[in-house]
């Protein structure tokens, strides 16, 4: 039944939004039934909860979180639960005459419902999960509720701050609830105000306590994130009076209550929730009595009337908590009547501004009888059920002692309670007393039944409970014992007796009447003088808000990528250090090796070519030769430490590497790019230098200890295993055959890559750029030096020889396929750059692309040659053989995997440089054909032709 | 044996031939005349195969000697990878093809993305995990500067890629002092190595590496430098497609390799993920506030979610993990909407990423602003929206493993993180409405209909989440025991 009750609005939700066109009076027949139907099956069961009686309904829902659908209704939960519904009957009547034909009904009622089912469910929840749930949802409805009048500029403006700060504060709640069900070890609601000591007694009490008071207060409009509520106002005025009054903004209170056995009782507790709500009221008070506008006034004097019920819940005591859930009936009983006679105000006379109203008694008498009497019980005269809360509050507050001093919590409430007289009887005097005025902007009369019967109903209320005090009696003992949670069966009485609470209540009367007195002049003063408006502070902190983020991502994220270098190598930098002190170094087991002086010489011209590489980075071909220098110096630290075979290879890969680049980078824009200042040179170099040394550092410590390598599995089956000594190229060809495999083919992607990138380019728009470049100035004078052109000729032939040599050595000896490539292809480099491209192309005709695909065939077919064997894909066989003129020799199938290696490399390069001259011919490089081209045998045709 | 090995990829090698088949046939046929065609064919061939996943056998199956893993975990994240990318695919078609800008390439790109994206969730070895990781990342370097006309798309191109390569270095340094230090790459083996206590300094550093190249590639902060730029150059179909599968694809990776390579030492990770995440969290919030651009704010918005998901992982338990994919799953759903809507965004027919652009938009088309409204509360990790399940759900999982500090911080962020979410919306509701209109009726039926999925989702799926709750619960328990 609870379950059923919970969802009863939601489900009728969905009615209105259909019923659209059926007319104002379907929408809210439709809204009033579901509404009306959860009343009546809430007050069946009404007797139970009682008698003291706690009725629970439970659904399994997402059990992993400790989410589960389960209701309970207590006392408390019983108040809220008919209040809600209650009001909600009557704001429907009222919504029904007050809204405008042209303005949407069946969005108005859905939202309304669904409002209504997330307040319900606050109520009832009995996991605190689930609370939050609801909690949210009614940040949501009331956004598009405050949000409905969206063509006024304030109700935008309310509707998003209202979000901004109730969506928050509610956010910060599920830290709190989180924690609290971690304390507790279970979310229900009922375990957890069962466990109130274990709670209090936790280190994260604090923590807890002020997440969740910071929803309460966020939700309940309390000092200092009051300022949502006024400007949430512009709300249509039936929405005013059931969330800003009745319902939403009590959440807060009801959670306060509901939470009361499990944090209340502390010095933290009383402090922060006591203090807030003083300063709330009487803040709310103050203010309330200087707005012109009449909503304005309610809603201040809603923000005092909640920090009046926040204090009292404050103050931790049982009597406390009793006139905390009398003053709740009370206040919704005459602040709701008092908002819908706002309304009917400004409905009827199109303002709401106080200086534009007066007399109105003479015109509509019933609205001005209602009006006045909930006003007077807002005030707490006598015989209105607003003044026996507020005796019990004053009372309260004799009792309370604030740091040491008895008597400045009740000097500050009376202060406050003078205030509230005084606006309570603005609103009554300045509204309908006074003379009849001619220049109301619509002439008022009283509007229809349906209208007024809401409010009126309520003053009834007010009356019965103001004469009949034991009326409520029942219902506040219920309600305060579910607070409590100790059985509570005090009495509800009109005269007390002489006791300082009458003193100070009549002193507030007196005190207020004499303000109204003195409104005029008060009001100038007000007017003048200067005072934080909590709104613009927030606007303001929004605006700083957001220009510092906009600082920060400017900062960090400016669009230049050497920031964000900066920024990746500083982070891992620092997760290195994090690893580097959390990590537990060893003791060394290694002595360092001596460094002979060559090594230092070495090491010095590393570091110097390092450095100058940076600082002559502008002048490009400068640093291309530094960094050879480079590679030569780390070829010569293989040398050094007898890895010979990597030297090699290091050597081939640095030469055809760097002088592939150097013809590359002729065709870049020769200017410099813009430099960073000379502080953000710095800053770079400093970040550099610190990983550079980090990783120097690194290696340092792994070099000084001993660790399992698997060089020794490599060293010890290279022989045995792939039959040759070589350990590098057995790993290339046989242990990591798959991989070099894939490496060839990636790099005969590669060259066809650049050679179909050089196509598109050539034929795209960047070629009539590249016909303009001028090259003539950085072009040598002697194009093709004698010197050089007759050496390589000389040389190639050893080249070639070498490259052959070291491919058939490469199994056992230094050397193998992929540096036997590179070796070639430096000596046809050479030829190119001695002797022109043509030239030498002429000379030679080789298809480059039918290379790399040769070389990458051969080596599959190599690999797959092993299935015939029964082996699975590159297994390598070898054996040795002996043919009598040469010695013992050993053929492999590794080596021809390597011939496929050799020629992929070789082609992969050469393509690699008839893209570039294409380039280069394209640029308007003139070839010459016959570079010093003098071949005897055409001498002695000629000189025989000239005979 | 092979034939068994072949078995257990065959999802994957399927995508991968059939990938390339297409690249060849496009190739000599229609090219990009072919383009709308394949993408449909691309997207309806992923979610085929996201069938054969799911619904394949359960258990875990190994292959190639532990390279690959194929187990509920894998079969989670693949399923969530394949479905948002199809649906990714089948979004950006329309929108590219109006700008000239759907090659054949585009959808073949995005299948070996995809490929690759399995490939890493399923990895079971450091080497298995590069060659994914790689495969993913070439693919995206590619369609991140898919708009060559445009400076700002090649150029974030090019830095994501100098940038990536870099943090590729870095995770291959990692991995291989984590195979120094452990004398094998195979997951299985690393964890035998990387027990309680016995830690050396190379295999912390290379852990510490190896979380650093992860971190880049799900954007976490300090690794998260390229994101924004990247978000913001690319075309915004790239852009969704960047914000869904990839992140998926990266966090099941950093969860297996947390998991399943370094599960021995949760305590050594815990930490620096837990830093990380509460980075993300803040930067992500914090710095999406001063946005205007809606894509760059997505990407902020995806730095944040990451820290939250991180956090997930940060509780180094069963839970956590759980929570993490719960989280990504939402996650990814959550984008996919957000982005159909911002691809629906246009002014006469030209694309607008200007969030001020959309004031009062509600007025024109409440339809889809209502459906929008709902995917940014769910965003924001509004209750009862389903992005606030799973924000509980990693809340929940810090907060067990005794991360009750990150947990409260998770939750400040996110009130932070709420601001610029409901910004939007208040531009939506309440923004000006003289200024620039957006056009109305704009964007395709598909990109509708994947808004307004994805909203009812966010909404539905509260009742039992669809039962991904317990499907993950399965994934995380194979994955941590």
């Amino acid at each position: 039944m609870l379950i059923v009750i919970a969802l009863l609005p939601f489900i009728g939700a969905l009615v209105p939004g259909v019923m659209i066109r059926a007319g104002r009076n379907a929408c809210a027949t439709f809204t009033a039934i579901p509404t009306l139907l959860a009343l009546v099956m809430l007050m069946t069961l009404a007797p139970q909860v009682m008698d003291g009686g706690v009725v629970r309904a439970e659904l399994e829902w997402l059990p992993q979180l400790g989410l589960s659908a389960s209701f309970f209704l207590d006392g408390l939960g019983l108040l809220f639960a008919s209040m809600i519904l209650g009001v909600g009957l009557l704001i429907t009547l009222y919504a029904r005459f007050y809204l405008s034909g042209d303005d949407p009904m069946g969005q108005f009622y859905t939202y309304l419902l669904l409002f209504q089912g997330a307040m319900l469910g606050i109520v009832l929840s009995d996991n605190i999960l689930l609370l939050l749930i609801f909690w949210e949802l009614t940040s949501l409805s009331s956004f598009l509720l405050i949000g409905y009048w969206k063509h006024l500029p304030e109700g935008r403006q309310g509707a998003r701050m209202a979000l901004a700060v109730t969506g928050s504060g509610g956010l910060a709640m599920i830290a709190g609830m989180l924690i609290l069900g971690n304390i507790v070890g279970s979310y229900n609601l009922t375990d957890i105000l069962a466990a109130g000591d274990l709670i209090k007694s936790s280190e994260w009490y604090l923590p807890a306590l002020i997440l969740i008071l910071l929803g309460a207060f966020t939700k309940s409009a309390q000092f200092p994130f009051h300022f949502w509520l006024p400007h949430a106002m512009a709300a249509p005025t039936p929405v005013s009076a059931y969330l800003h009054s009745a319902t939403m903004v009590k959440a807060g209170v009801f959670l306060m209550a509901r939470m009361w056995p499990a944090l209340a009782g502390t010095d933290a507790w009383f402090y922060i929730v006591a203090t807030t709500g003083l300063v709330t009221m009487v803040l709310g008070a103050v203010i309330a009595l200087f707005k012109d506008d009449l909503k304005a006034l309610l809603a201040f004097s809603t923000v005092s009337h909640l920090g009046l019920l926040t204090m009292l819940l404050g103050f931790g005591t049982e009597a406390a908590a009793v006139a905390a859930v009398f003053h709740i009936i009370n206040h919704l009983t005459f602040k709701a009547a008092l908002f819908m006679t706002a309304g009917i105000v400004d409905h009827e006379t199109h303002t709401r501004d106080i200086k534009r109203l007066g007399g109105l008694a003479k015109l509509m008498p019933i609205t001005a009888l209602i009006g006045t009497v909930a006003a007077l019980s807002m005030a707490g005269i006598p015989l209105f059920n607003g003044f026996l809360s507020k005796e019990m509050m004053l009372e309260e507050t004799t009792h309370t002692v604030w740091w040491g001093n008895p008597w400045i919590v009740p000097a500050l409430a009376t202060f406050g309670a003078l205030f509230s007289v005084a606006y309570s009887l603005r609103f009554i005097f300045h509204v309908f007393g006074g003379p009849v005025r001619d220049d109301y902007p619509h002439h008022p009369h009283d509007p229809p039944a349906g209208m007024w019967l809401a409010p009126a109903l309520l003053c009834v209320l007010v009356v019965a409970i103001g004469v009949m005090p034991f009326l409520a009696t029942p219902i506040v003992n219920m309600a305060a014992s579910a607070v409590t949670g100790v059985p509570q069966d005090g009495y509800l009485k009109i005269w007390h007796g002489v006791n300082p609470a009458l003193f100070m209540s009549i002193a507030a009367v007196a005190g207020g009447i004499v303000l109204l007195m003195i409104h005029r002049p008060l009001d100038r003063v007000w007017a003048v003088m200067p005072r934080p408006e909590a709104k613009n502070i927030f606007d303001r902190l929004m605006g700083w808000a957001v220009s510092a983020t906009r600082w920060l991502t400017d900062a960090t994220h400016n669009g230049a990528i050497s920031r964000y270098l900066a920024i990746f190598i500083v982070a891992t930098v620092a997760l290195g250090y994090v690893a580097w002190s959390g990590g537990g170094i060893s003791a060394p087991t290694r002595e360092l090796l001596p460094v002979p002086p060559v090594v230092a010489i070495g090491w010095f011209l590393l570091v110097v070519a390092t450095g100058s590489v940076v600082i002559m980075h502008r002048s490009r071909f400068r640093a291309l030769v530094i960094i050879g220098i480079i590679g030569l110096m780390i070829s010569s630290g293989f040398i050094y430490l007898s890895a010979p075979d990597l030297a090699l290879t290091q050597i081939s890969v640095e030469t055809v590497t760097i002088m592939l680049l150097l013809l590359a980078l002729h065709f870049l824009p020769k200017q410099t790019p813009k430099e960073s200042g000379a502080l953000l040179r710095l800053r770079d170099g400093v970040i550099a230098a610190i990983a550079g040394l980090g990783t120097a550092s690194l290696a340092y410590v792994f070099m000084l200890r001993d660790i399992d390598t698997i060089s020794g599995f490599h060293l010890a089956n290279s022989k045995t295993g792939g039959g040759g000594t070589n350990v590098v190229n057995v790993i290339l060809v046989d242990f990591r055959g798959y991989d070099t495999y894939g490496e060839i083919i990636v790099l005969g992607i590669a060259g066809l890559a650049i050679f179909a990138m050089m196509d598109a380019l050539l034929n795209g728009p960047a070629a009539r750029r590249l016909r303009n470049l001028d090259l003539s100035s950085d072009r040598s004078r002697d194009r093709h030096p004698l010197m050089m052109v007759v050496a390589t000729r000389v040389m190639m032939p050893i080249a070639v020889v070498v490259g052959v040599y070291i491919f058939l050595r490469g199994h056992n000896q230094p050397g193998g396929g992929f540096v036997a490539g590179l070796v070639i292809s430096i000596a046809l480099l050479m030829q190119y750059m001695a002797s022109g491209f043509v030239w030498t192309q002429r000379r030679q005709q080789i298809e480059y692309h039918t290379m790399i695909g040769w070389g990458v065939v051969i080596a599959g077919l190599t690999g797959a040659g092993a299935w015939l064997a029964g082996k699975p894909f590159l297994t390598s066989g070898f054996d040795y053989f002996h043919i009598p003129p040469i010695e013992e020799f050993e053929l492999a199938t590794a080596a021809l995997f390597d011939l496929g290696v050799f020629l992929a490399v070789l082609g992969s390069v050469m393509l690699m440089l008839y893209s570039l001259s294409r380039m280069a011919r394209t640029a308007g490089e003139t070839v010459n054909l016959e570079p010093m081209d003098f071949d005897p045998a055409d001498r002695v045709q000629n000189e025989q032709e000239a005979k | 044996m092979i034939q068994a090995d072949l078995n257990v990829i065959l999802p994957e090698i399927m995508l991968a031939v059939y990938a390339m088949a297409a690249l060849l046939v496009a190739v000599y046929t229609g090219k990009d005349k072919l383009a709308p065609m394949l993408v449909w064919l691309t997207a309806a061939g992923m979610v085929i195969i996201a069938a054969i996943v799911g619904l394949s056998g359960d258990g875990t199956n190994v292959a190639f000697g532990g390279m690959f893993v194929d187990d509920a975990f894998s079969r989670f994240a693949k399923v969530t990878i394949l479905l948002s990318a199809a649906a990714v695919l089948v979004m950006s078609q329309d929108y590219m093809t109006r700008r000239g800008l759907l090659r054949f390439e585009y959808p073949i790109l995005v299948a070996l993305a995809s490929v690759g994206m399995m490939m890493m969730v399923s990895a079971g070895d450091l080497m298995a995990l590069y060659m994914g990781l790689e495969l993913q990342s070439l693919a995206l370097y590619v369609v991140a500067s898919l708009r060559r006309d445009s400076a700002k798309s090649t150029e974030a191109g090019l830095k994501y890629f100098v940038l990536g390569a870099l943090s590729s270095g870095l995770l291959l340094y990692g991995a291989s002092l984590v195979y120094g230090y452990s004398g094998t790459t195979l997951f299985s083996g690393i964890i035998q190595a990387a027990q309680h206590g016995e830690v050396s300094l190379g295999m912390l550093f290379g852990l510490i590496f190896v979380i650093s190249g992860l971190a880049f590639k799900v954007s976490a902060v300090p690794f998260h430098m390229w994101t924004p730029d990247v978000y913001e150059g690319s075309p915004t179909p790239v852009t969704a497609f960047f914000a869904t599968a990839p992140k998926m694809a990266a966090m099941g990776l950093f969860a297996r390799v947390a998991h399943d390579a370094f599960g021995g030492i949760v305590a050594d990770w815990s930490q620096v993920i837990a830093l990380l995440s509460l980075l993300s969290m803040f930067l992500g919030a914090v710095a999406a506030i001063g946005q205007t651009n809606i894509k760059r704010l997505m990407a902020y918005s995806s730095i944040a979610h990451m820290g939250y998901a991180l956090m997930g992982l940060a509780a180094g338990t069963a839970f956590g993990v759980q929570a993490l994919l719960v989280y990504m799953v939402i996650y990814v759903t959550m984008n996919v909407g957000t982005f159909a809507f911002i691809l629906m965004m246009e002014k006469d027919g030209q694309p607008v990423t200007d969030i001020r652009s959309l004031g009062m938009y509600s007025k024109r088309e409440p339809g889809r602003a209502l459906a929008m409204l709902v995917l940014l509360f769910s965003l924001a990790g509004v209750p009862p929206m389903l992005g606030f399940f799973g924000k509980l759900y990693v809340l929940r999982a810090a907060y067990d493993a005794g991360l009750a500090w990150l947990a409260i911080a998770g939750v400040v962020a996110s009130v932070i993180g709420a601001f610029y979410y409901l910004r939007i919306v208040y531009y939506m509701y309440f923004g000006d409405d003289e200024s620039e209109a957006l056009d109305q009726g704009s964007g395709t039926p598909v990109l509708w209909g994947f808004l307004m999925a994805s909203a009812a989702v966010m909404v539905l799926g509260i009742i039992n989440m669809f039962g991904v709750e317990g499907a993950a619960a399965a994934a995380a328990a194979v994955l941590v025991n």
